[in-house]
Order: structure tokens, then sequence, then C-alpha cells
């Protein structure tokens, strides 16, 4: 399993630093705005009226990118004590329920968010002069590679592959 | 039984190590179901609930303060920090207070803060003798200060959760005093536990010396001026002073220091973004989780639960605090505000509690629990950074606990302490 | 028993949750208590937008809701979002009363629910902290918080001030520091946001009277029986008497409230504001079906 299952490793740590490089242009975009924002209407006196609704609908873009590339990383934040205390066949055990937990409320994201994004493209959002599907894609494509990657790791573990080491940077916030 | 779904997926799969995201999401969806309501809602607020405009204000502090502490306007606020208050006993103990709170009055994120302090303070003070417990607990508990000066975006969270009528700005500066007088508990108590511990003070640099640190830290120091004084001025409102943040310390580091490597840039923007995604993404599902509740009517139920068995503001102050601490420990900060807010404001204020007040205890109270296992990522950054385990760190952390409460316990029964400082700007 | 999920994003107390609420009354008396209504206030179920797709797919039954929040997506509810298209409390209660009334709340059908109603949801003036405004020249250059909505930012435009983006719960601090110069609201929602405080000045142009709608979800409604979609259209109608009522209480007390803040009310010479709305007009009235609404609601007596 392992001989095809890791080149597969590859090409999804190839989409998953696209989707990562992708919502890090979203967050610098997202900051042109805002202060494109202030600029304009403390300067220039004539407040563009996109830029609240452009940089909202930029974060939940990357948000949802960005969670997506959490579930590969690993860097979700959980409550890890019963894994501290647990031996070992077991704590192998609680990840894989925690992995397809991710798994089924990704597969919901596609297909409830699916069905927000279908019906959202009849209606406009106003200022922005775009179908509101564009508010509800990011859930889908979030939904869709958070299966690939919850189910990525259930597949690596099994192989014996190292995937519940604590990620390699710490990131969490507060 | 809709109840015991919604709280008893949520816990059990927490227990068993699902991201806290993922817990909520389920929960709400398994609940949503069992009713028989069309289970897109659950999506629809994943989506709402993270798409604030006042939100915006989480990516902009966290990629501010990474900035500043990759570009270096963090470390050189430490040295001047050092020069003014080193030579006191347990110097770097003293410094590393004085560096938060500095620090604290440009970014709103502990854990960015117990990243940047504890970044520089923690490895010096472990080469000069001090215990790595000792600098892990002075550290986590300093990184405290930053959510109660302004600016906070947890205090924006608070707003919005308590219906977007509570003014941010009377919040910011309700929280002068009692981040102050943390910083002073926290100072006292890092003074007698290096007493007891015999650690050294740091040589006194020198006027001028002290002049070199002061004029090279001025251009970070200028962004208290900048945030406070813009929000206050009305050039910016007080989620855009967020982004105002980043530009600034992009063209500090930039302009002035040039110190920010490309690389550096990029790894701030992408740290930035892992940050601030799993932080939304809990607050979107919280949405979903808080939706539920409201669906349920969970929060009157509570709150006449606790009125059932007390009327006595003081004593629902104290049951609504242990109940925060003990929420505290094993949930983070942003979602316990948004699921909590609702449910405790309007009870208090039925006891005349003012709603700034309230985001006061509520902000200080929760930020203990971000220093307390199982959920702990401020004492997870520290511990980290200084290299020993949780548990380490947790046995000797009681004298920094003990000041922390203390301070809660003047927050919480000395209203005066938050709301005088706001209503001289009425 | 079946209990109706209603959402509202006022306040409880508010004139509209009250009018539900009796509503609930109405329609538990005429099913005999198989139908009640409970109203969740303060949008606890989230806002406008958010509620009304969720009404839309039948997570919840029942939505108090300005037709402002459905945008253009029921192209003749716009016609009622319209500067100045109502001249006057009694032609907005002639026309909506009346079968233009009935024509656009059929009009919602389209967009999966059943309207019931209309509501009183008042006029909205401007107010701001620096001075009165008395002529549109006064408006120039001037910053105004307004809904995300084109036609509120077109009218704005139009008027020759600064339409801003806020968030709503941002306003306050934003009048306070100077951030902006104003908004625009009704007497009450004026009154209860605590604007009064920051904002002293209160000018009487009233460009705009949105009208409230309550609406049920379609998903329900196809679930009733003949009987029981007549008793909540019945029911539906009889509470809007007790919510005209209220909402004129409600307006009178906040008057006397914001007076009591120190805040100048003054009177404006609408003509010129009228005037100036043409290209609003223009821009959002160009269907021959829309422009023949807008005629025949001009023609309305009132
Ligand atoms: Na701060
Ligand atoms: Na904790």
């Amino acid at each position: 399993m392992r001989q095809w299952l890791l080149p597969v490793s590859g090409v999804l740590r190839a989409t998953s630093n696209a989707a990562l490089w992708l919502a890090g242009f979203g967050l610098v975009a997202m900051t042109a705005i805002v202060a494109f924002q202030v600029y304009m209407r403390f300067i220039v006196n004539a407040s563009p009226s996109w830029t609240e609704g452009a940089a909202i609908m930029l974060m939940s873009w990357f948000v949802f990118l960005g969670a997506a590339v959490g579930v590969r990383e690993n860097f979700h934040m959980g409550f890890d004590v019963l894994l501290y205390v647990l031996p070992k066949g077991a704590k192998g055990a609680l990840r894989v329920i925690s992995d397809i937990a991710v798994f089924a409320f990704a597969f919901g994201m596609i297909f409830y968010g699916g069905q927000l994004a279908i019906r959202g493209w009849s209606v406009n959002i106003p200022v922005l002069h775009v179908p509101q599907t564009m508010t509800y894609l990011p859930i889908v494509i979030s939904g869709f590679l958070m299966c690939l990657y919850a189910l990525e790791r259930i597949l690596l573990r099994l192989a014996g592959e190292p995937v519940d080491e604590p990620p390699a940077e710490l990131v969490t916030e507060a | 039984m809709e109840y015991w779904i919604l709280f008893g997926v949520f816990t059990a799969l927490m227990m068993v190590g699902t991201p806290i995201a993922f817990c909520l999401g389920i929960a709400s969806f398994a609940t949503i179901v069992y009713l028989g309501r069309p289970a897109i809602v659950v999506f629809q607020q994943l989506n709402s609930g993270l798409a604030g405009f006042t939100l915006l204000a989480i990516p902009f502090f966290i990629f501010a303060g990474d900035l500043m502490m990759r570009g270096g306007i963090a470390a050189r606020i430490i040295s001047f920090a050092g020069a003014i208050i080193g030579h006191v006993r347990g110097g770097l103990g003293q410094v590393n207070v004085a560096a938060s709170t500095l620090f604290g009055g440009i970014s709103g994120s502990a854990v960015a803060e117990a990243a940047a302090v504890g970044g520089i303070m923690i490895p010096q003070m472990k080469a000069r003798g001090y215990g790595a417990d000792y600098a892990v607990n002075v550290t986590s508990m300093a990184a405290l200060i930053a959510l109660l000066l302004p600016p906070s975006h947890n205090m924006i969270i608070y707003s919005l959760s308590g219906g977007g009528r509570i003014s941010i700005a009377d919040l910011f500066t309700a929280g002068i005093i009692p981040g102050l007088l943390l910083a002073v508990a926290l100072g006292i108590t890092a003074y007698v536990v290096a007493v007891k511990r015999g650690y050294p003070t740091e040589p006194f640099p020198g006027f001028y010396k002290a002049f070199q640190y002061f004029l090279v830290s001025i251009p970070g120091l200028m962004l208290i001026a900048i945030i406070f004084g813009g929000v206050r001025s009305g050039v910016f409102t007080a989620t855009e002073s967020s982004c105002i943040a980043v530009i600034y310390a992009l063209l500090v580091t930039l302009l002035v220091y040039r110190s920010l490597t490309w690389s550096e840039f990029v790894h701030s923007v992408l740290g930035a973004v892992r940050t601030t995604s799993m932080v939304l993404f809990i607050i979107g599902a919280a949405a979903s989780f808080g939706w539920l509740m409201a669906y349920l009517r969970v929060a009157p139920i509570l709150t006449d639960l606790i009125s059932t068995l007390t009327t006595d503001p003081i004593m629902v102050l104290l049951l609504i605090n242990v109940l925060l601490l003990l929420l505290g420990t094993f949930m983070d900060m942003g979602p316990l505000i948004i699921i909590t807010t609702p449910i405790f404001l309007p009870m208090v204020q039925k006891f005349g509690v003012d709603p700034v007040h309230f985001g006061v205890i509520m902000i200080l109270n929760l930020g203990i629990g971000l220093n307390t296992p199982p959920l702990g990522p401020v004492q997870f950054v520290a511990a980290a950074v200084g290299k020993i385990s949780i548990w380490t760190a947790m046995r000797s952390v009681w004298p920094f606990y003990v000041a922390g409460l203390i301070v809660l316990g003047l927050v919480t029964y000395i209203p005066a302490l938050s709301l005088w400082l706001p209503s001289l700007f009425r | 028993q079946t209990v109706l999920r209603s959402s509202d994003t006022h306040p409880d107390g508010y004139p509209t949750v009250e009018a539900v609420k009796r509503f609930g009354e109405l329609l538990s008396e005429k099913t005999d208590g198989r139908y009640t209504v409970e109203v969740f206030h303060s949008a606890q179920l989230g806002q406008e937008a958010d509620t009304i797709e969720q009404t839309q797919f039948g997570v919840i039954d029942l939505n108090r809701i300005s037709i402002g929040a459905f945008g253009t997506q029921v192209p003749e509810a716009t016609v009622t979002q319209l500067p100045y298209i109502f001249r006057s409390t009694e032609h907005f209660h002639n026309v909506l009363d009346g079968p233009i009334g009935d024509e656009i709340l059929a009009a919602f059908e389209a967009v999966d629910v059943v309207a019931l109603t209309y509501y009183d949801g008042g006029a909205r003036s401007f107010y701001n902290s620096s001075k009165p405004i008395n002529s549109v020249a006064d408006m120039e250059g001037m910053k105004f918080r307004v809904m995300g909505s084109d036609i509120f930012v077109d009218m704005v435009a139009a008027l020759g001030g600064n339409a801003t983006p806020m968030p709503y719960g941002e306003v306050y601090s934003g009048i306070q520091t100077g951030v902006i110069d104003g908004a625009e609201n009704n007497y009450p929602s004026f009154d209860t946001a605590g604007h009064a405080e920051v904002a002293k000045y209160y000018s009487l142009n009233e460009h705009l009277m949105v009208p409230e709608v309550l609406v049920v979800s379609k998903v329900i409604w196809d679930g009733l029986t003949p009987e029981d979609q007549a008793a909540m259209r019945e029911a539906a109608k009889e509470s809007v008497a007790y919510q005209r009522e209220l909402w004129q209480a409600a307006e009178r007390e906040s008057k006397a409230a914001i007076e009591a803040l120190g805040v100048k009310i003054n009177e404006v010479d609408k003509a010129p504001f009228i005037e100036a709305m043409k290209p609003v007009y223009d821009k959002y009235v160009t269907d021959p079906a829309l422009q023949d609404l807008v005629a025949r609601i001009q023609a309305t007596e009132g």
C-alpha cells in the first residue's frame, strides 16, 4: 500500500501548500483593502462601498482554505489529555475516530455547502454584485480538501506512517 | 433529549481528542438531525459565524504580532524594558512583566505575546541561572496582560456576542487599569519568588545607555500611541486599527529597522493564516453550536437555574466566575466568549452589573483559563519555548495563579477599576 | 400541538416582536390551540439575511423581517425600498392595505416564502453629530453609515454625502470618535441603539418608509390545511392594528427620550430631496412592469 500511498500523499501536500499560499495571498489582499478603505474615507473622503464586503469574503475564503490545510498539517486544537494517559494502541484507535469525525463533517460541508452554493446562484450579494455562491463555495472546496486529507491520515496511519506527531510549528492563538 | 445530544456528542468527541471545531460542528449537526430540521443551517452558521467585519481584527492583530516578533520590534522593546527595570531583584522576571505590558499595548493576542516575549526572554533567563519553570510561568501569566490592555480583539468578540451594543472604545479603556493591576501583581509575585529562590539582578546600564535603548524602541512604542490615538480621534475604527497595526509593523521593519527579510515575511503571512484559520474555524463552528443553544433556549433555562440557586449579586458573580474558570480550563477563549456571553450577560445585567465591567471580568477570567491545561494555549507556547513539560510548569505556577485570581477578585467586586476610566471619556 | 418558531432582529418589547406574539395568540385561538408561536427576538437565530435562508429551507417557520433585507430578490418589493416612494404614513397604509399591497405580498412566493402581512417600520431620517441638515447642500461630503444595500448607497451619493460601510455595532463609537458623521434610521432604532447619546442632530428628511413583513416558510405553509392557511392569514391581518398602535406609541416615546437627551430635531423641506432622487429611480426602475407599479403607487391617494 505504501508504494502508491506516498506519491499520492506528495500530490496532496502540493494541493495543501497551494491552498496555504492562496490563503496567504488572501490575507495580504485583505490588508490592502482595509487600508484602502481607511485611506479613502479619511484622506479622500469618498468611501468605496465594496471594501467591507470584499474584505469579509476574502477572510472567509482564506479561513476555509486554511482550515483544510489544518487537517493535513494537524494544527487544529483539541483536548489531548486522554491521549497522553492511554496506551499507544488505544491512542491510535481514538485518532482514527477523530479522523472519521473530521471526514464526516467535511462531507457535510460538501453536501450542504453545495446546496447553499447552488441556491445562492440566483441571489446577488448587494454592493459586491457577485452571486451568493461565492460566499458558500469555500465551504465546499474546504470540505472536499478536508475529506481527502482525513482519508490520507487514516490510510497513512494504517501504513505505519507517523501522522500523529505534533505539528512542527506550534501555532495556536488566544 | 436534544440537550443530551448537543452537549453529550460534544463532550464525547472532545474526550476522544477530536479538534474542538469538529466537536462543535458534529454535535450541532447531530442535534438538528434529531430535531428533524434541515441540517443546512449548521453550515450556514459555520460561514456567517466567521464572516463578520469586526472579526477581521483577529487575523490582523495576529499578523501584526508575528511581524513585530520577526522584524525585531518586540526585541527592542524588551531591551528598553531591561534597561529601566532590570536592576530589581529577579530583574529579568520584572523585565518580562514590563515587556509584556508594553507589548500588550500593541498586541491583543496573549499567544502572540507569549511567543514574542517568551521567545526572547526565556532563553536569556535560563542562561542567567533562572529556573526554566519560573521563566515559563512569568511569561505565560504576563502574556495575559495583552488581553486586558487595548487593543484586544477578544473584547471585540465580547461586544459582538453581547449584541453589538457594548461600546468597543469603552471596553478598551476599561481594560487599562485591570491590565496594569495584573502587571503590578505579577511584578510583586515575580519579586517574591525571585527572592525566595535567590535569583540575581541585572546591572543598571546607565542613563545614557537606557536612553539609547529608548530611542531605538520608539518606532515600536509609537504603535501604542498610533492605535490608541487613531481610534480615539476617529481616524479609524477599532477593527481598522488592527489593519493599521499590520501596515505600521511592515513599514517599521522594512524601512526603519530594515530587519524583515522576504522569507520572514512569507513565514509571517503563512503563520498568521494558519493561526487565524484555526481560531476562526472554531468561531464559525461555535456559531452553529450557539445557534442550536438559542434554538433550544439553553440560556434562559440556565439563567433560571442560577437564579433559583441564589439572587445575591455577589454570589451570582462568584458562581459565574467559578463556572467560567472551569469552562476555561478545557475550552479556548473566543468560542467561550461567544457561547457564554449571551447566557451570562442578560443575567448579570438583571443584577445591575454594567456590561463593560462584565466584559473585563470575563476576559480576565477566561484569560487565566488560557494557562490551564487541558487546553492552555498560552502555557503550551511558553512551555514549548522553555523546553519544559506542561506538568513541570504547572507545579510552580501557583503563586502566579494566586496573583491572577486576586486581581480577578478585585476586578469583579470593585467595578470602579473597570468603569472609572471610560467614564472620563464620555 | 405545534410550536412555530419565529425570528426577529429587534429586541423584546419592540412593536414587531409584540405583534408577532399577538399573531401567535390569535392563531392559537383560531386553531383551537393546535398552533402556537414562539418569537426568538434580538437576532438570536441570526441576522436578517441568514434567517431569510433559514425560512426558505424550513429550518425556522416564521420570520418578521424588513423588506429591505430581501434586497433585489423580489423585484416588486424593491419598489417599496425606493426613497420617497411613500409620501406619508397615510399613503403608506393606503397602498399596502389595498390591491397593490396584496400584489407585492404575492410576489414573495417566487423566493419560497409566503408573505402574510405588512407591519409599520416608520420613516427613516438622517442623524449626525455636527449640524442640522436643512438642505441637500448640507449633506455635501458628510460621512453617513448606511446598510449594505445598493439603493441606500446610491441614495446617499445622489444627495452628495459619503456612504460609509461600517458594521452596525461600530456605529456608536464611530459617531463618538468622528470616524463617521452620522447614520440614518427611524425614531425607535435611533433611540434604542443609544446613538442619540452621540448624535445630537436628527433631521426629519424622511427619505424612506420600508415596510416590515411577516413571512412563513413555504415548507410549513404547504403542509397546512386550507382552513389553517386561512386562519394564519386572518391572524396576521388582525395583528396589524395592534402593531400600528404600538408603533405610534414607540415613536412618541422614543421622540420624547431623544429630546430628553438634548437631541435637536428639525423639519426639512423635502421637495429638493425628492428631486435629487431621480437618478436613483432611473437606475432601479427600468422594467416597464415596475415603472407601472411605481406609477400606480404614486397615483394612490394619501
Ligand atoms: Na492588548
Ligand atoms: Na485552558
